[in-house]
């Protein structure tokens, strides 16, 4: 587990508000994040964590309140001014979001090339390492079409982490997975930490990996932070909704 | 509601909803500009691009081109025989399909093949999180998207345009010569005649002006498209309809506003 310093947070996100229509999703929701740390998101389905990395990243504006990455305020800088901050950060999309018409080689180059890297060789070297760490070495040359969803969501993680990101954000990356290739992202998220004390935001509804991977979890509900804290004093914790919602307690009957 | 404010009230809507999407429309041309003034071109994609649109265009546009001009040319021989100027069709198919004809079916065409497949593949990178993707990855989406088939659009249209009046008035002058007996050297005589450079501007000005719409259209309905397959459908058909509408409405505008400069006649 990371060291934590609570000094200075890298993410700090303050009474942010996001409604589609007349759905109220962040209600005001104020977050920390530190540097090195990794923060698991977990809350039940719709409630807005999602919401919440997009906007952590710049996809979406708030109605209210702000996010900074290290002071710097991202609500309301312009496009262009934002894709400078978002090359700082690597994103997992829900669905991996890869290019189509891109092979998996070429996916996994693209932020090195958005970033100005011409070296075709440097580029193939960390293309290469960058998909040695998912295991999937041998599939360069593969178009997304022809992958199966872990491997679809395995790239995306490669491309996520080859710029050599400070924070990397993942929505959901193990959701659909066998527990094989769950352990093995689970493990590749604590040694992207260990090994370049990257910043990690995870949301995941796999309790397992909650408990394996998180410094601290945070439980989005009803638009706001419902709890913060560490992986124990998540379990320890004696709120009813919390503990049905580890142990997957709907409260129906059969 | 009573009827007159029912009505007054749905025109209002419709028409506060066309100033949003003119708006909008406006936005996307402004980061255009922005694109291009930051020099953000592409080459790779715009190449690509340029084999879609233009390479990819040549079949719709040559077949129109000569059918169109082939039909034209029968269609005034049968009337002009009447008043016995049957050898001036030359002239008269020319002028037409260099100012009106040529850029408006090349428009169409291109509207109809192009335009479709640029709202669908955008709207289909828009719905899968692809576009969200790019601007993850420091892409700005116009720079990568939209630049990349504007540049080839204007590379393309005047070529394209180019090769649907030529082909009209290849085929013009087989059916001519060849079917109706009009003499060789009468009908280039007529269509030298009453050709000038100023029609060809008149056609070029027209293809520019209608490949920036067909961009700026299809890009916008493919970047704005959102509910799953159904949306992007929808975002497909309405980059087609339109393009083609405004294509058409711009083209009375730009005629009128062209023959100012350009007048009809001026070759005589």
């Amino acid at each position: 587990m990371a060291t934590l310093s609570h000094e200075d947070p890298f993410i700090r996100i303050t009474g942010l508000k996001k409604s589609f229509g007349d759905q109220k999703t962040l209600q005001g929701v104020d977050l920390d994040i530190y540097h090195g740390e990794t923060l698991v998101l977990i809350g039940p389905s719709g409630e807005g964590k999602s919401v919440l990395l997009k906007h952590i990243i710049g996809l979406l504006n708030p109605d209210d309140g702000k996010v900074e990455l290290e002071g710097t305020d991202l609500s309301h800088m312009k496009e262009r001014e934002l894709l400078k901050m978002r090359r700082r950060m690597g994103y997992l999309f829900q669905n991996a979001a890869l290019f189509d018409s891109l092979t998996v080689a070429q996916n996994v180059a693209f932020p090195l090339l958005e970033a100005g890297i011409r070296n075709p060789a440097d580029i193939s070297k960390r293309v290469q390492e960058a998909l040695e760490l998912v295991d999937l070495g041998e599939h360069q040359d593969k178009m997304p079409v022809n992958l199966s969803g872990g491997m679809r969501k395995r790239v995306g993680i490669a491309r996520a982490i080859i710029g050599k990101p400070d924070c990397v954000l993942y929505d959901e990356p193990t959701a659909g997975l066998d527990p094989i290739v769950t352990d093995v992202i689970d493990l590749m998220i604590q040694r992207l930490q260990k090994r370049f004390q990257v910043t990690s935001i995870v949301i995941t509804h796999d309790m397992g990996s909650v408990f394996k991977i998180a410094d601290r979890v945070a439980m989005l509900k009803n638009g706001v932070i419902y709890f913060i804290g560490t992986p124990d004093e998540l379990k320890q914790s004696p709120d009813p909704e919390i503990q049905n919602f580890i142990a997957g307690h709907s409260g129906m009957c059969a | 509601m009573n009827f007159p404010f029912g009505i007054l009230s749905i025109s209002g809507r419709w028409f506060l909803d066309f100033l949003a999407y003119l708006g909008e429309l406006g936005t996307l041309a402004s980061e255009l500009v922005e694109s291009i003034k930051l020099g953000a071109v592409r080459g790779r994609l715009m190449l690509q691009q340029i084999v879609t649109i233009g390479y990819g265009s040549q079949a719709v546009v040559i077949v129109t081109g000569a059918f169109t001009g082939a039909v034209f040319t029968a269609q005034s021989y049968f009337k002009f025989k009447d008043f016995g100027i049957e050898s001036s069709v030359g002239g008269i198919v020319s002028v037409s399909l260099f100012r009106e004809l040529g850029p408006v079916l090349a428009g169409l065409m291109v509207t109809g093949r192009v335009g479709a497949s640029m709202a669908a593949e955008i709207g289909t990178m828009k719905v899968s999180e692809q576009i969200d993707a790019l601007r993850v990855m420091g892409a700005h989406p116009v720079d990568y998207l939209v630049l990349p088939r504007f540049l080839a659009m204007i590379i393309s249209m005047p070529l394209l345009i180019s090769e649907c009046i030529a082909f009209g008035l290849a085929a013009s002058f087989i059916v001519g010569t060849g079917i109706f007996n009009i003499p060789y050297a009468w009908y280039w005589k007529h269509v030298v005649d009453h050709t000038a450079l100023e029609d060809v501007s008149f056609s070029m000005i027209k293809g520019f002006v209608f490949g920036i719409l067909i961009v700026l259209i299809s890009c916008h309905q493919g970047l704005t498209a959102n509910h799953g397959a159904v949306g992007v459908g929808l975002g497909t058909t309405r980059a087609v309809v339109y393009s083609s509408l405004s294509l058409l409405i711009c083209n009375f505008f730009l005629t009128f506003l062209l023959n100012y400069f350009f007048p009809l006649g001026s070759a005589l």
